[in-house]
């Protein structure tokens, strides 16, 4: 659960990038945020994760208060958390899948479970052939859905996911959209994707918060 | 080959640090030898009105003091006796103070052995001290002087090593950026994220200890090509090599470990 009080956010103490931010997100739910360019999505996704420090107010992601988190709290917190990103961040030294296990091992799981759950994803994602490949030899679809299975890799809480079809043709885009559904509705992890499209068909229920000049507001 | 251009920046400053810090256990090692053998040779001469009780003396100078001897007033007396009557004898006998010799358990330096002289006058007990000043060692103290000016390089050198690993340190961490921050927005420790720069450093710190310990083994084992032949056969060269090869070990990753640690720290201060 994802629970939002009064929050602001800026990058410096000039300008507020979200203002009074009120929203609840709860467990099992999808979520879409939705908004102009430079209206502070990823902004907004990145203080869930503590990435940027929240200036004031109250945001609590699985009942820890974000504000003010750092050290082992925040790394504990991140471990709940699967995070997609647009530009799929890749470890470029790493093959396909030891990104996957990257998760697992920061949880403390052994090479060979870790190998053993990866091998499971990229079957799941139908990457399995290539599993010794490096980032740079697949395409960008190949490579959002290898985030994806690395997102799911060490069965997350909240998977949250910065445009993670801004840079996908409509087959990877479909990929993507069908994988984030099955985690949702099998695995039961909240989902939190902020994207400027709304895929139609999704065929799953949904919310969709918007933002606007700082505000967050309930659209459905 | 990319691993060895890698860690090259780390390497040479590391190796040029130990090879000087190999060069200073190599004559601080020589300085005691020499210290020990002189020393053994050496000792202080005291005259005092009524017997010494050697429990008095432990120290001199912060020196340990190894045995005191007492002199034979019969050998001192044997030695005039012949131009002396023996009633002269007598007299001399009861008459002559007590003489000693004391034995330090290290060649004291001039400072010290002007100390040492101060301290014993004190004694209102001792009459007189002799501390052979004269016969104090000129080679000694060129070889304490060598001594000290090779530590002075090996600190000089040392500080100048600190810098440049750890700006190879902070490059190391400049090019593995990305990696670092996306395993730590999994949120994984400093020292997880950062455990590539480390595997760097560590094994940067093995070749150079190797490097450098071979170094060692060769010079401990041929000295001529560091000592000239005179000076071998005034000075007994010997070193305990695995006890300096562990001190070489401690500082190569001593050093190294320090660095990494300093930068990660600022580091985590910048990120976290």
């Amino acid at each position: 659960m994802i629970e939002a009080k009064n929050i602001y956010l800026s990058y410096d103490d000039n300008k507020y990038i979200i203002k009074k931010g009120n929203f609840t997100i709860k467990q099992k739910e999808f979520i879409f945020i939705g908004g102009n360019s430079g209206s502070g999505k990823s902004t907004l996704l990145k203080s869930f994760y503590g990435d940027i420090p929240l200036k004031h107010g109250s945001l609590k992601i699985e009942g820890q208060e974000v504000f003010g988190i750092g050290g082992k709290k925040l790394r504990v917190l991140r471990k709940d958390i699967g995070i997609i990103f647009q530009d799929y961040k890749l470890i470029s030294e790493f093959t396909i899948e030891e990104n996957i296990m990257i998760p697992l091992k920061i949880n403390g799981y052994s090479n060979e479970v870790s190998r053993d759950q990866a091998n499971k994803l990229l079957a799941h994602v139908r990457l399995s052939h290539r599993a010794g490949y490096y980032p740079n030899e697949i395409s960008g679809g190949e490579q959002q859905r290898v985030a994806v299975a690395r997102a799911l890799a060490h069965n997350p809480k909240i998977i949250i996911a910065d445009e993670p079809t801004g840079n996908l043709d409509d087959y990877s885009a479909e990929v993507v959209w069908n994988l984030l559904k099955g985690a949702n509705e099998q695995l039961g992890i909240t989902i939190v994707v902020v994207t400027h499209r709304v895929p139609k068909n999704l065929g799953i229920k949904f919310r969709q918060l918007s933002l606007e000049d700082g505000m967050i507001y309930e659209v459905s | 080959m990319k691993f060895l251009k890698n860690i090259f920046a780390f390497l040479i400053p590391l190796t040029a640090m130990l090879i000087t810090f190999s060069i200073y256990l190599l004559i601080d090692n020589v300085v005691v030898n020499y210290k020990q053998r002189i020393a053994n040779d050496y000792s202080i001469v005291i005259i005092t009105n009524t017997p010494l009780i050697k429990e008095n003396i432990n120290t001199l100078a912060g020196i340990d003091v190894e045995k005191i001897q007492t002199l034979k007033k019969n050998r001192i007396i044997n030695n005039i006796k012949s131009n002396l009557s023996d009633t002269s004898i007598k007299l001399l006998k009861r008459k002559l103070p007590n003489f000693y010799q004391i034995f330090l358990e290290e060649f004291p330096t001039t400072t010290q052995l002007e100390k040492i002289k101060n301290t014993l006058l004190q004694n209102k007990n001792i009459r007189k001290v002799e501390v052979f000043s004269k016969d104090h060692n000129q080679t000694y103290l060129l070889l304490v002087l060598l001594n000290s000016i090779t530590f002075i390089l090996f600190f000089i050198i040392t500080i100048f090593a600190i810098i440049i690993i750890a700006k190879q340190v902070k490059l190391w961490f400049h090019e593995h950026s990305t990696k670092i921050a996306i395993l730590r927005l999994h949120g994984a420790s400093i020292l997880y994220s950062a455990s590539s720069v480390l595997n760097y450093a560590i094994l940067s710190s093995l070749f150079s200890f190797i490097i450098v310990g071979a170094f060692l083994y060769y010079v401990s084992s041929n000295m001529m090509v560091i000592f000239p032949y005179e000076l071998m056969d005034i000075i007994d060269v010997k070193i305990d090599f695995y006890n300096e090869l562990f001190k070489l070990f401690i500082l190569s990753f001593g050093i190294s470990l320090f660095t990494i640690i300093g930068v990660l720290l600022k580091y985590k201060i910048n990120n976290d």
